[in-house]
C-alpha cells in the first residue's frame, strides 16, 4: 500500500461520514458531519502539494529539496477558517435550540408555519 | 509612488479600518458608530468613482500586495467590471445604511455597524482580487459578516433560518475548497491570469480532473448566486433578515454571478481542452428554470417580503440567461441588468419594510387592511419598485430585458430564453398588481379602526433614493450601457488580462 | 432647433402636468383640473400649429440617441398619422377634462384622477409621434399602467380592482409579446427607427421570421384594441368613471392596436396571412361585438361591446390590404372617436342625474333632459350609420369595399357578415336611443330629479356631436385633406383620389345599409323576443372565467412553492451534494485520461498503515455510534489525533501544530454546547432515506477520494511555490517558508482569515449574549445535568494545577510566536495554546472567578488586533511601499539569543490578538451560559430536595 492510497482512502472515507451525518435531522449530527467533511477538505487541500517525507519546508544548509509550502500554508489559512465557521455554527445551533426548544433541522418541527399563508381577506395575524 | 496608485486597496483597507473603530467606539458613543460607519461608505463611494473613472480608459490595473511579483504574491485588478462592481456595492451599502440607521434597525442588537463594514470588505475584496484563493478568503469574510448581518435582531425565525444558511454555506466553501486543491495541483498557481495560461498546456490525460474542478468551482458559485436547484436556501433567509440588511444582501447574490464572469472565460476559456466554457451548457437551462421559480414564487407571494426574496431569485434567472451567452453582447447586457436589479430588489425589502412598519399587527402580508398613514406615498414607491423589478418601463429594467432579449437572440436556444423572460415577466406583473392592490387598494371596514403605529416618514427616504437611481440608470443608458459592454468585451478578452496581470513575468 | 423644441415639449408636457398636479394636489379640484385642462389645450395649440407644414406633406421628425447599444433613440416623427392621433388625443383630452371636472365631486382623489389621466396622455401621445420602435414600445407599456391606475380610482369597489387587474394582464402581457414581434421586426429590418422599418416591406416579408413576428405583433394590437378573443377586458373596464372610459376606451388607447396596424401597413400587410388573419379576426369581432351589445343593459356596457365591434370594423378594413379599405378606415376612426366619446359622455350624464345605468329603468327622458337626448340621439345615429351623419359614410366605405375582398376564396361571405353585423350595430344604436329617451318612463324614482346638467357637463358631447353631424354634411372641407393625408401617410403612397359625399348615387352599398337599418329596426322592435332568446343561450362570463384560472393557478402554484422550498436543511444539502456527485461523474466520463497517474507512490510505513486503520475505525465509528454523544467527541478527536500525526509525517508541522490545538479547542466547544443541547435520542430518520443517504454518501467518498487519488499519482506542474522556497530567507526573512508565505507572501490572505475569527467571535458574542433573555433564558432556567458530577463544583487539585500552569504556558506561547518566523509556530499557535491555558483556569475555577481577573474585554482584542494588523501593512505606504510589504532586521537581546525583528511579526501580534481575543470570546460566553445552566440546575435540586422533606 502507498502512502497515496492510504490518503486518498482516507479523504474518501471521511467526506462519505460527512456527507452521511450532514444529511441527518438534528444539528449536532449534522455539525459532525461538516466536522468529518472538513477534515476531508483540509487533508485534500493538503494533497494537492503531493506528499514529501522528512523534507520540512524549514529552510536547512544544505538542503534544496522541502515539501511544497504553499498548500501547507493554504491548509493553515482553511482551518483557522473552517474552525471560526465551525464554532460558529455551533454556537448558533446550541441558541437557536434554546430559543426555539428544538434542534431539528429538517423542517418537520415547523411544519405548522406552511400553511397555504393567509389568503387575500384573511384578517390580521393573531 | 504617489497615492493614487495605492487607490486599488483602499476599498478594502477603509472597511477594514472602519470596522474596528466603530466597534471600539460603538459601546460609548453610538452616534460616533454611525458617524464612522457613514464617512467608510461615502469614502468606499469616492474611491470607487474614481478608479471608475480611472478604468474607463481601458487600462487595467494591478497592485500587487508586498510588493510581490504576480502569480507570486497576491495581486488586486481593478478594470472596468471590477470598477463597476465596487462602485454598485458603495452605492448599495450607502442606501441600506441610511434605512438601518432611519428605522432604528441598527439598535436592534449588537455589531451592527462593525459587521456592515466587514461585509463590505469582504465584497470589495472579492470584487478587487485577481488570486482564487484570496477570493476564497474574502467569500469566507463576506459569509460570515452576512450571518452575523442576518441574525442581527435575532427572533426564532431567523435564528431557524440563520442555522440553514450559515451550514449550506459552509458547505459551499468546502467545495470551493477541493476545486481550489485541485486547479493548484493541476496547475501548480493561484493566480487566476496564470492559471488561464497555464490550463493550455495540461495534458490531455488530466483535463477530465480540469473539468471537475471547473464544475465544482461553478457549482459553488451557483450556490452563491441561488440558481436553482441550488436556491432553497434563499428565500427564507431573506425574507426573514432585518429589511436593510436584506437590502445589501441584494448583491450577495450577484457576487456569485460576478465570479462566474471572472473566473469561467480567464480560466475556463477556449484554451482549457475538456474544461473550455464547461457549465455553459448546464447554465442557460438551470437560469430559465431559476427564473420561472422566482417569479412562481413572485406570483404566489403571501407576504412582501417574500415577494421580495423571491424576486432576487428570478432576477438571477433572467441575469444568467444573459451571463450564459458568453458573448460580449449577452456579457454586456447582463451587466448593465445586474446593476439594475440589484437596486431594484434593494428597492422592494424597504418598501416592505415601510408598509411593514405602518401596518402594525397586519405587517407587509398582502391583506386588506386598515387606511394607514401616507398610503398615496407609499404606493408610489411600491408601484415603481415592482415596476423596476419586472422591467417594465420607464425604469431601468426595461432597458435591461430589452438588451438580454436582443443579445440572446443569436444564442441557438433563443426562443426558449424570450419565451421565459416574458412570461416570467407578466406572472411577475400579475403577483405583484395581485398584492399591490390588496395591500394599497383594498381595505376592509372591520380593520379600519385598528390602532396604527406613528411612523415618521423618514424611512420612505432610502427606496426613494434607490428609485431616483434607477430612474438615472434609464435615462443615462447609454453611457452606462456602453461601460458595461466595454467591461463585458474586457472581461472575456483574457489574454490582455493576463498580459496586464503578468506582466513581464 | 426650435422644432427640437417645440416636439420635446408637445411630448413631456402632459407629464409635466401629471407632475404639477400630485405637487398641489392637496388644492381643490379646480387647480387640479385647471392644469389638466390648460395643459391639453397647449398641447393642442402645439400640434395644430404644425398642422400645415405637416399636411403640405412635410415630416417632422427629430432624434436623439439614448441607449445606442440597443438601437434605442429618443426620436419623434409627426406625419399626417400622428397628426391626426395626436389631435384626437389631444382634442378629446381637452374636452374629457372639462367633462369630469363637472363629473367628478369635489370630495374625491381628483388630484389622483387628473394626474393619471395626463399621465395616460402624455403615454398615448408618446405611440402617435414617436420615431423609434422601441421607444413606442416604452410608451405602449406606460398606456397600460396608467389605464391600470384609472380603472382603479375607485379602489374601494371591488369590480374597479378587478378590472384594472385584467386590464393589465391583458394589455400589459399583450405588450410583452408586442415586444417580442417588435424586436424581430427590428432586427430583421436591421433598425429600430420606424421611417427606416417602413422602406423595408421586401426584406421583412421575405424573412422567414415574418410569420413569427406578424404573429407576435397581431397579439399584441388585438389585446390593446379588444380583438375577439382577447375583447373580454374592455366591458369591465367600465369599473373606471365615465370620463376614462369615454376617453381610453373609446377615443384613444383602444385604438392604439388600430393604431400600430395603420402605422406598420407597409411594411406588413399585403400577405395572404396577413389578409387572412387581420380581415377574419376584425370580421368576427364587428359581429361578436355588435351581438352582444344588442343584449346588454348597463348603458357602458352597451357602449364596451358597440365600441369593440367598431374597433372590429376598423381592424377588418385594415386587414383586406386594400388602399381604399384603409382610406375608409382612417375616415372612420374619426368618425367612432366623435361619436363614442359623446356617447359615453351620454351616459355618463344619464347615470350622473338618474342615478341608475340600467337601460331598462329608464325612458323617455327626451322629456325631462332634451338636450342630452338631442345629442346622445344624433351621436347614436351617426353610429347605427344613419346620413345625413359622418357614420354613414364611413360605413358606406366599408361596404363598398367588403364587395372586393374574397375571403377564404368566398365572395360572398364578407360582404354577407358585414351586412348583418351593420344591421345589429343600427340595432344597438337604435335600442340605445330610442329606451333612453322616447317611449314612457320604466321606473319612477330615477325619473325623481332628472334634468339636463350644467352646460359645462353637456358641452363636450355637444360639441362632439356637431361635429360628427358635419362630418356628414361637409366631410371634404373639414376632413377632406387630413384624411388624404393620413391615409397617405398609412399607405407609405399619395392615396386614391378621395370623394366623400353622402350621395353616390345608387350601388350595392346603398342597397345594404338599406337592408341593414331595415333589419336593425326590425330587430329593436322585436327586442324583446330575441333578448329571450339570448338569454336561453349559454354564456361563460369572461371575468369570473378569469379570476377563476388566477385563483386556481395561484393555489396549485403556491402548493409547488412552498413544497419545493420547505425549511428543510436537509434538502438543502441534498440538493448541493447531488449537483456534485453528478458534476464529479460528469467530469470523469466526459473527461478523457486515466483515474491513475505517471507519478510513482511512496511505500507506507506500518505505522502509517496503523494510522490509517484508527482513522478510519474512528471515522466509522462516527457514524455508525453517533447517538452516543460524547464517546463520539472522543472518536473525533482520535480523528484529528491520527490526521496532526500524518501532518508530522508528511513535514508539515506547523500544521501538525495548528491541527492539534484547533482540535483540543474545538472539541472543548463541542462538549460545551453539547452539554446544553437536548438529551432525548434523535429518532431515526426512515430506512428508505437512509440508504438514500448512504448511497449519495459513498458516491460522493468515492468522487472525492477518486479526485484525490488522481490528483497525487499525477506530477506536479512545477508550481508557483518554489519561488516562495527561493525567496523565503532573502525576501521574506524568515527560515520557516510557511509562516513567512502566511504572513508576508500571502499576508493578504491572513488578514482575511483573521478577520474572520474575529468576526466570528463577535457574531458568537451577539448570540449568546441574548440567550439568558426570553425564551431562551426560561429554557436554561429548566435545564437538566444528565451526567453524574463530582460534588465539589471545582476539585482542588485541578485549580492547583492550572493556577500553576497558566504562566508556565504564557510563557510557552510567548516563546512559540518568537520563533514563528523560522521555527514551527506563529502568532496562531501561540494565541490558542494562550487561549486554552486561559479555558482551563475557567474549567476549573469558574467563570466568575476568571472573569474577575481577566483584564482586557475581548472586543478590545478583537479590534485592536485588526487594527494592528492594517496598521502594519499601512506601514509600508509611508515607505512608498505596496499595502503589506515587509522588512525586517535582527537583534540580539540577552537571554532569548539572536532574535529577529520584522513588520511581519507586527502583523503577527496583530494575528495572535484577534484570534485569542476571538476564541476566548466564543468559549467565555459558551461556558458563561454553561454556569449558568448549572446554576439553575442546583438551585431546581435544592428546591426539589426541600419539598422532598
Amino acid at each position: 500500500m502507498t502512502l497515496e492510497f492510504l490518503l486518498a482512502s482516507a479523504i474518501g472515507v471521511l467526506v462519505a461520514g460527512g456527507i452521511y451525518l450532514s444529511l441527518r435531522a438534528r444539528t449536532f449530527q449534522v455539525v459532525l458531519g461538516l466536522t468529518l467533511f472538513s477534515y476531508a477538505v483540509n487533508l485534500f487541500l493538503f494533497a494537492s502539494g503531493r506528499l514529501t517525507i522528512n523534507r520540512p519546508p524549514i529552510l536547512q544548509k544544505g538542503v534544496t529539496e522541502y515539501a511544497d509550502p504553499l498548500p501547507q500554508a493554504l491548509v493553515l489559512t482553511a482551518i483557522v477558517i473552517t474552525f471560526g465557521m465551525t464554532a460558529l455554527a455551533v454556537v448558533l445551533s446550541l441558541r437557536s435550540f434554546l430559543e426555539t426548544g428544538s434542534d431539528q433541522v429538517d423542517g418537520n418541527e415547523c411544519a405548522g408555519d406552511e400553511d397555504e399563508g393567509p389568503d387575500l381577506n384573511a384578517g390580521p395575524r393573531a | 509612488m504617489s497615492i493614487a496608485s495605492h487607490f486599488a486597496i483602499a476599498p478594502v483597507v477603509i472597511p477594514a479600518l472602519a470596522a474596528p473603530f466603530a466597534l471600539l467606539v460603538m459601546r460609548r458613543r453610538r452616534w460616533l458608530g454611525v458617524g464612522i460607519s457613514f464617512a467608510s461608505c461615502a469614502a468606499m463611494l469616492a474611491v470607487a468613482l474614481l478608479l471608475l473613472r480611472a478604468a474607463s480608459d481601458g487600462t487595467i490595473r494591478t497592485y500587487e500586495l508586498g510588493e510581490w511579483p504576480a502569480p507570486f504574491g497576491i495581486v488586486l485588478v481593478v478594470d472596468r467590471l471590477a470598477a463597476i462592481m465596487l462602485t454598485l456595492a458603495a452605492t448599495l451599502s450607502l442606501i441600506a445604511l441610511l434605512h438601518a440607521v432611519i428605522a432604528r434597525s441598527d439598535r436592534k442588537g449588537w455589531h451592527f455597524h462593525p459587521m456592515f463594514q466587514f461585509q463590505l470588505m469582504g465584497l470589495n475584496g472579492a470584487f478587487l482580487t485577481g488570486d482564487l484563493f484570496n477570493l476564497f478568503v474574502f467569500f469566507e469574510v463576506l459569509l460570515i459578516a452576512s450571518y452575523g448581518l442576518m441574525l442581527h435582531g435575532q427572533g426564532p425565525a431567523r435564528l431557524k433560518a440563520g442555522v440553514q444558511y450559515v451550514i449550506v454555506n459552509i458547505v459551499g466553501s468546502s467545495l470551493f475548497l477541493i476545486a481550489l486543491g485541485l486547479l493548484y495541483a493541476l496547475t501548480g498557481t493561484l493566480n487566476m491570469a496564470d492559471m488561464g495560461l497555464r490550463v493550455a498546456e495540461i495534458p490531455i490525460a488530466d483535463q477530465g480532473l480540469l473539468r471537475v474542478a471547473a464544475l465544482l468551482l461553478a457549482s459553488v458559485f451557483a450556490l452563491k448566486a441561488a440558481i436553482v436547484p441550488l436556491h432553497l436556501w434563499l428565500p427564507r433567509t431573506y425574507a426573514v433578515s432585518t429589511p436593510a440588511v436584506a437590502a445589501l444582501f441584494a448583491i450577495m447574490t450577484k457576487v456569485g454571478v460576478y465570479a462566474m464572469i471572472r473566473v469561467i472565460p480567464q480560466i475556463f476559456g477556449d484554451d482549457a481542452g475538456a474544461a473550455a466554457w464547461v457549465p455553459a451548457p448546464y447554465l442557460l437551462p438551470a437560469a430559465m428554470l431559476t427564473a420561472i421559480v422566482g417569479f412562481g414564487g413572485v406570483f404566489v407571494a403571501r407576504e412582501l417580503s417574500e415577494q421580495a426574496a423571491y424576486a432576487v431569485i428570478g432576477s438571477t434567472g433572467t441575469l444568467m440567461i444573459a451571463v450564459a451567452g458568453w458573448q460580449p453582447d449577452t456579457l454586456g447586457a447582463a451587466i448593465y441588468y445586474l446593476v439594475h436589479s440589484t437596486l431594484a430588489g434593494a428597492t422592494l425589502f424597504l418598501v416592505a419594510d415601510a408598509v411593514a412598519r405602518r401596518r402594525a399587527s397586519y405587517a407587509d402580508r398582502a391583506t386588506p387592511g386598515p387606511l394607514f398613514q401616507d398610503r398615496q406615498l407609499v404606493a408610489v414607491l411600491f408601484m415603481g419598485a415592482a415596476i423596476a423589478a419586472t422591467g417594465l418601463p420607464p425604469l431601468s429594467g426595461f432597458i435591461g430585458k430589452l438588451l438580454i432579449l436582443r443579445s440572446v437572440a443569436d444564442v441557438p436556444s433563443w426562443g426558449w430564453a424570450w419565451g421565459t423572460i416574458l412570461g416570467t415577466t407578466l406572472i411577475g406583473v400579475i403577483g405583484f398588481a395581485r398584492t399591490g392592490s390588496a395591500i394599497f387598494w383594498n381595505e376592509t371596514e372591520a380593520s379600519a379602526r385598528a390602532q396604527l403605529p406613528q411612523v415618521s416618514r423618514a424611512d420612505l427616504l432610502a427606496p426613494a433614493i434607490a428609485l431616483a437611481l434607477l430612474a438615472a440608470l434609464s435615462i443615462g443608458a447609454g453611457p452606462v450601457t456602453d461601460y458595461g459592454h466595454a467591461a463585458a468585451r474586457q472581461a472575456l478578452d483574457s489574454a490582455s488580462t493576463a498580459r496586464a496581470v503578468l506582466g513581464g513575468h | 432647433m426650435a422644432l427640437e423644441l417645440t416636439l420635446y415639449t408637445l411630448v413631456f408636457l402632459p407629464f409635466l402636468a401629471a407632475l404639477l398636479i400630485t405637487t398641489v394636489s392637496a388644492r381643490s379640484m379646480a387647480w387640479h383640473s385647471g392644469l389638466a385642462a390648460s395643459g391639453s389645450a397647449l398641447g393642442l395649440a402645439i400640434v395644430l400649429s404644425l398642422a400645415g407644414r405637416v399636411l403640405d406633406g412635410e415630416v417632422l421628425g427629430i432624434s436623439a440617441p439614448w441607449v445606442p447599444a440597443l438601437g434605442l433613440d429618443f426620436s419623434l416623427m409627426v406625419d399626417p398619422l400622428g397628426l391626426l392621433f395626436a389631435l384626437m388625443i389631444l382634442g378629446i383630452g381637452l374636452l374629457v377634462v372639462i367633462f369630469g371636472h363637472f363629473y367628478l365631486a369635489p370630495s374625491e382623489a381628483t388630484g389622483r384622477f387628473f394626474a393619471s389621466l395626463m399621465l395616460f396622455q402624455g403615454a398615448m401621445l408618446g405611440i402617435a409621434i414617436s420615431g423609434n420602435v422601441l421607444l413606442l414600445l416604452v410608451f405602449w407599456e406606460l398606456t397600460s399602467l396608467s389605464s391600470f391606475l384609472l380603472i382603479g380610482f375607485w379602489k374601494h369597489k371591488a369590480e374597479a380592482r378587478q378590472g384594472a387587474r385584467m386590464a393589465l394582464a391583458v394589455t400589459g402581457g399583450g405588450g410583452l409579446v408586442l415586444i417580442a414581434g417588435m424586436v424581430l421586426l427590428g432586427s430583421v429590418a436591421g433598425s429600430f427607427d420606424l421611417a427606416t422599418i417602413l422602406q423595408r416591406a421586401d426584406i421583412v416579408q421575405a424573412s422567414p421570421l415574418y410569420p413569427v413576428m406578424l404573429i407576435l405583433i397581431l397579439i399584441g394590437c388585438f389585446t390593446k384594441s379588444a380583438q375577439f378573443p382577447f375583447h373580454f377586458w374592455l366591458p369591465h373596464a367600465m369599473a373606471a368613471p365615465t370620463p376614462v372610459s369615454a376617453y381610453l376606451h373609446s377615443a384613444t388607447m383602444v385604438k392604439a392596436g388600430v393604431f400600430l396596424l395603420a402605422r406598420f401597413w407597409p411594411v406588413l400587410s399585403g400577405t395572404e396571412l396577413y389578409t387572412a388573419i387581420v380581415s377574419s379576426v376584425g370580421l368576427i369581432t364587428m359581429l361578436f361585438g355588435a351581438w352582444v351589445a344588442l343584449f346588454r343593459h348597463d348603458l357602458k356596457s352597451i357602449l364596451a361591446y358597440s365600441t369593440i365591434s367598431q374597433l372590429g370594423l376598423l381592424v377588418m378594413l385594415l386587414g383586406f390590404s386594400i388602399k381604399m379599405a384603409a382610406v375608409g378606415a382612417v375616415l372612420h376612426i374619426i368618425n367612432h372617436a366623435a361619436f363614442k366619446a359623446a356617447l359615453f359622455m351620454s351616459a355618463g350624464i344619464v347615470d350622473h342625474e338618474t342615478g341608475t345605468r340600467d337601460i331598462r329603468k329608464l325612458g323617455g327622458l327626451g322629456k325631462v333632459m332634451p338636450v342630452t337626448a338631442l345629442v346622445a340621439t344624433l351621436a347614436a345615429a351617426s353610429m347605427a350609420g344613419l346620413p345625413p351623419l359622418g357614420g354613414f359614410i364611413s360605413k358606406e366605405m366599408m361596404l363598398d369595399e367588403t364587395l372586393h375582398v374574397g375571403l377564404f376564396g368566398q365572395p360572398w361571405l364578407v360582404p354577407i357578415v358585414a351586412t348583418l353585423a351593420a344591421a345589429l350595430s343600427v340595432a344597438y344604436s337604435l335600442r340605445f336611443a330610442a329606451h333612453l329617451f322616447f317611449g314612457k318612463p320604466r321606473d319612477a324614482q330615477a325619473h325623481a330629479k332628472a334634468h339636463d346638467p350644467a352646460a359645462g357637463m353637456w358641452g363636450s358631447p355637444a360639441f362632439l356631436v356637431a361635429l360628427a353631424v358635419l362630418l356628414g354634411l361637409i366631410p371634404m372641407t373639414l376632413v377632406g385633406p387630413l384624411v388624404t393625408a393620413a391615409a397617405s401617410a398609412v399607405l407609405g403612397e399619395t392615396a386614391p383620389p378621395l370623394g366623400l359625399a353622402l350621395w353616390h348615387g345608387v350601388n350595392p352599398a346603398l342597397g345594404m345599409s338599406v337592408v341593414a337599418v331595415a333589419a336593425g329596426t326590425l330587430i329593436v322592435w322585436q327586442h324583446s323576443r330575441v333578448l329571450r332568446a339570448y338569454e336561453g343561450l349559454r354564456h361563460l362570463d369572461a371575468k369570473h372565467l378569469f379570476e377563476q384560472t388566477l385563483s386556481i393557478a395561484d393555489k396549485r402554484v403556491r402548493k409547488l412553492i412552498v413544497a419545493i422550498h420547505a425549511p428543510s436543511l436537509q434538502r438543502m444539502l441534498l440538493a448541493a451534494f447531488a449537483v456534485v456527485v453528478l458534476f464529479i461523474a460528469e467530469g470523469a466520463v466526459r473527461g478523457s485520461g486515466s483515474l491513475t497517474g505517471t507519478r510513482a507512490g511512496q511505500p507506507a510505513s506500518v505505522m502509517a498503515i496503523v494510522a490509517w486503520g484508527l482513522l478510519i475505525a474512528a471515522t466509522v465509528a462516527v457514524v455508525l455510534e453517533h447517538r452516543q454523544r460524547f464517546l463520539v467527541l472522543v472518536y473525533v478527536s482520535v480523528i484529528g489525533l491520527v490526521i496532526a500525526l500524518a501532518f508530522v509525517h508528511l513535514s508539515a508541522p506547523d500544521l501538525a501544530l495548528t491541527q492539534i490545538s484547533v482540535e483540543v479547542v474545538t472539541i472543548l466547544l463541542l462538549l460545551l454546547a453539547l452539554n446544553l443541547l437536548p438529551k432525548r435520542p434523535p429518532q431515526l430518520s426512515g430506512n428508505g432515506r437512509r440508504l438514500r443517504d448512504a448511497a449519495l454518501a459513498l458516491l460522493g467518498g468515492f468522487g472525492v477520494g477518486g479526485a484525490a487519488w488522481a490528483m497525487l499519482t499525477r506530477p506536479a506542474n512545477n508550481p508557483i511555490s518554489g519561488y516562495h522556497v527561493a525567496n523565503s530567507y532573502t525576501g521574506g526573512g524568515g527560515t520557516n517558508i510557511v509562516n513567512v508565505t502566511l504572513v508576508d507572501f500571502r499576508g493578504f490572505d491572513t488578514l482575511g482569515e483573521i478577520i474572520v475569527l474575529g468576526i466570528a467571535g463577535l457574531a458568537i458574542y451577539a448570540l449568546l449574549d441574548t440567550a439568558a433573555r426570553g425564551a431562551a433564558g426560561a429554557r436554561l432556567g429548566t435545564w437538566q445535568e444528565d451526567m453524574p458530577h463530582s460534588p465539589e463544583r471545582h476539585p482542588m487539585m485541578f485549580v492547583m494545577a492550572t493556577r500553576i500552569l497558566l504562566p508556565l504556558v504564557l510563557a510557552a506561547g510567548i516563546y512559540i510566536f518568537l520563533r514563528g518566523h523560522n521555527q514551527p509556530g506563529g502568532g496562531f499557535i501561540a494565541a490558542l495554546v494562550i487561549a486554552i491555558a486561559f479555558l482551563l483556569q475557567y474549567l476549573a475555577s469558574g467563570f466568575d472567578w476568571t472573569d474577575a481577573r481577566r483584564k482586557v474585554g475581548e472586543h478590545l482584542l478583537i479590534a485592536s488586533g485588526v487594527l494592528v494588523a492594517v496598521a502594519t501593512g499601512l506601514g509600508s505606504l509611508v515607505f512608498g511601499a505596496n499595502f503589506l510589504t515587509s522588512s525586517f532586521g535582527y537583534f540580539h537581546v540577552p537571554l532569548v539569543g539572536e532574535v529577529e525583528l520584522a513588520t511581519a511579526m507586527l502583523f503577527d501580534v496583530g494575528v495572535l490578538c484577534v484570534v485569542f481575543g476571538a476564541v476566548m470570546q466564543a468559549l467565555a460566553q459558551l461556558s458563561h451560559i454553561a454556569q449558568r445552566a448549572a446554576r439553575a440546575h442546583a438551585a431546581n435540586l435544592a428546591v426539589r430536595q426541600e419539598d422532598g422533606k
